[in-house]
């Protein structure tokens, strides 16, 4: 039988830096992959990349960083 | 040799093997309830990697995807968004459903549910949620399954004859090598999709263009309207952005053929690393679908079923062996779907219905012949909702995911501890208000001022479920302690 946890902390909250920098950074390349910012600031052709339109690049980027985030977070053992 | 017999045979080729691995894996078989449903709580990083991406994408990505960026535009590129937050809930949510799954052995959502709100009731709805929800989803890919077998033969194969034979087959390696055969045929799906849309998009691109990114020159000269938001029908407002990344990502990983992987996994590093490394193959996938889509919609403008694009692009213009390839690979993104969500269906309906209610306290070679008559009664109903309705794939799948998703609140209040527990009362009633706002908000009025259905019922879901738990009974001191402790102890302990 799994004996009960001493005292209720939250689980909303990192309780680590390393949690801290992984959830912040995450929550950041969201918001920036989310309404408002992609359908105004981001939501252009110009300057393309290779011909490639500056949203798509945009929101690529903003992909692989999110993932990095994810990657990082897992080698910290967040 | 003619193009159709190429493609056909190419199609019957890849069935082929996915029956050999169901008889394989029905050799591997140890009679164990487990065993058949959950692969022995066994799976390690590779086959439950290629599993999860395969069920995760399926004849959505293929024929879906493509239609939607020919219809819509570059918004479709919000699909990145759902997927890299499938690999973030998976980090997050889908370890500590392992954790809990494996200390309690649960092995359905609603195991894990009726457990922790101690409660039959929430045992029934949930697995009443999850079957009719994917249901809607078997309809998605047996249609799938019909589009793509029917415009590999030309024609010479009927949508309801190929979408009969695909769901035979599914559900017969199904039958005879439960989950395990599942997994393994997944594996071959996983790698021959991503293969195949990868190099049909590119030797599409190469042929008609020149390569990529001469394509997106094109498209910026010929169809601006195509590269912004919110797209030329102004479909990708930011509500229905928003909106989609929720739905399509809570939305299919609470969907039971989704979660039930999470209890298969050997370890709970298994489950970190998987989510940290899916949303790579989930999000790249769409990379060639934009080529397909927005360079189709320059050589092909008028196309009537735009899901069609990319078999239409196919057979014009590629050659007949790779066109065979790349229907192979929309048939093993289809497949590998329908076979997860009918097992994840026999899973709910054996344990959750059958063996709580109907014919408890049988040996467990009893529950597997029974899981398998299931499946032909699944096949039979996929089966007549595929052939009877014809709407757009992306809708379904939209629909699908929002139904699951009321599940949402029930789920967070097992894997993440307050100080006062959700309630069982407050789980019933946030689901009965969230599935009757996505009812209102996705057929009544569609949408409301613009923002899509299924943030309006889980708002609904989350309010109801805070407000009539504050004034109901929650779960028991000790169930909390033993379900949260566990949780704390895999997150911040010695898990």
């Amino acid at each position: 039988m799994s004996q009960p946890p001493p005292q209720f902390r939250s689980h909303y909250l990192p309780r680590t830096h390393a949690g801290w920098v992984a959830i912040v950074s995450f929550a950041i390349l969201m918001a920036m992959a989310q309404p408002p910012i992609v359908h105004t600031l981001a939501n252009r052709i110009e300057p393309s990349l290779w011909g490639i339109p500056f949203l798509y690049v945009y929101l690529l980027a903003v992909y692989v960083l999110m993932i990095g985030v994810l990657i990082w977070a897992m080698r910290k053992g967040v | 040799m003619e193009p159709w017999v190429v493609s056909t045979s190419l199609i019957f080729v890849y069935l082929l093997v996915t029956i050999v691995l169901g008889v394989v894996a029905n050799r591997r078989m140890t009679g164990d309830l487990e065993d058949f449903l959950l692969y022995g709580r066994q799976a390690g990083f590779v086959v439950l990697y290629l599993t999860v991406v395969a069920s995760f994408h399926s004849a959505f990505a293929f024929l879906g995807s493509g239609g939607f960026f020919y219809t819509h535009g570059i918004g479709f590129w919000a699909a990145g968004t759902w997927t890299v937050l499938v690999g973030a809930i998976t980090y997050v949510l889908g370890s500590r459903i392992w954790a809990v799954g494996k200390r309690f052995g649960y092995m359905t959502p609603a195991d894990m549910l009726a457990d922790f709100y101690e409660s039959d009731a929430v045992r029934v709805v949930v697995a009443l949620v999850s079957v009719l929800f994917t249901i809607l989803y078997i309809q998605v890919q047996a249609q799938g399954l019909g589009y793509i077998v029917s415009v590999a033969s030309g024609g010479r194969i009927s949508f309801e004859v190929g979408t009969a034979i695909l769901l035979v087959i599914a559900a017969g390696y199904l039958m005879a090598g439960g989950l395990r055969a599942v997994y393994w045929t997944d594996v071959v799906q996983a790698v021959w999709m991503y293969v195949a849309i990868w190099v049909g998009a590119l030797v599409l691109a190469e042929r008609l263009f020149g390569g990529p990114v001469e394509l997106w020159r094109r498209v910026v000269a010929e169809r601006p309207d195509l590269l912004s938001l919110p797209g030329p029908e102004g479909f990708f407002t930011p509500g229905m952005w928003v909106g989609m990344s929720v739905a399509l990502s809570f939305g299919i990983i609470l969907q039971p053929h989704m979660m039930i992987r999470y209890f298969t996994a050997a370890s709970g590093r298994t489950i970190k690393w998987l989510g940290a490394t899916t949303p790579i193959f989930l999000m790249t996938l769409y990379i060639p679908a934009a080529l397909v889509g927005l360079g189709g919609a320059l050589v092909m403008p008028d196309l009537e079923v735009p899901d069609r694009i990319f078999p239409e692009l196919l057979f014009t213009y590629a050659p007949a062996w790779l066109t065979g390839m790349i229907l192979a690979g929309a048939t093993a993104a289809a497949m590998s779907t329908l076979d997860s969500i009918l097992h994840a269906n026999m899973t709910v309906l054996t344990r959750d219905i059958y063996q709580r209610f109907v014919s408890p306290g049988r040996d467990e070679r009893h529950y597997i012949r029974v899981g398998r008559l299931i499946v032909l009664g699944l096949l039979v109903v996929g089966y007549i909702l595929s052939v009877g309705t014809s709407d757009l794939l992306v809708t379904l799948v939209t629909l699908s995911g929002a139904g699951a998703l009321q599940l949402l609140p029930g789920v967070m209040g097992v894997c993440f501890p307050t100080p006062r527990p959700w309630t069982r009362n407050g789980v019933l009633a946030g689901i009965g208000a969230g599935l009757a706002v996505l009812y209102a908000t996705l057929v009544i009025w569609p949408h409301p001022f613009g923002m899509h259905g299924a943030i309006w019922s889980i708002s609904a879901n989350f309010l109801t479920c805070m407000i009539v738990s504050r004034f109901s009974t929650p779960p028991s001191a000790e169930t909390v302690a033993r379900v949260h402790g566990e949780v704390e102890r895999f997150v911040y302990g010695d898990g």
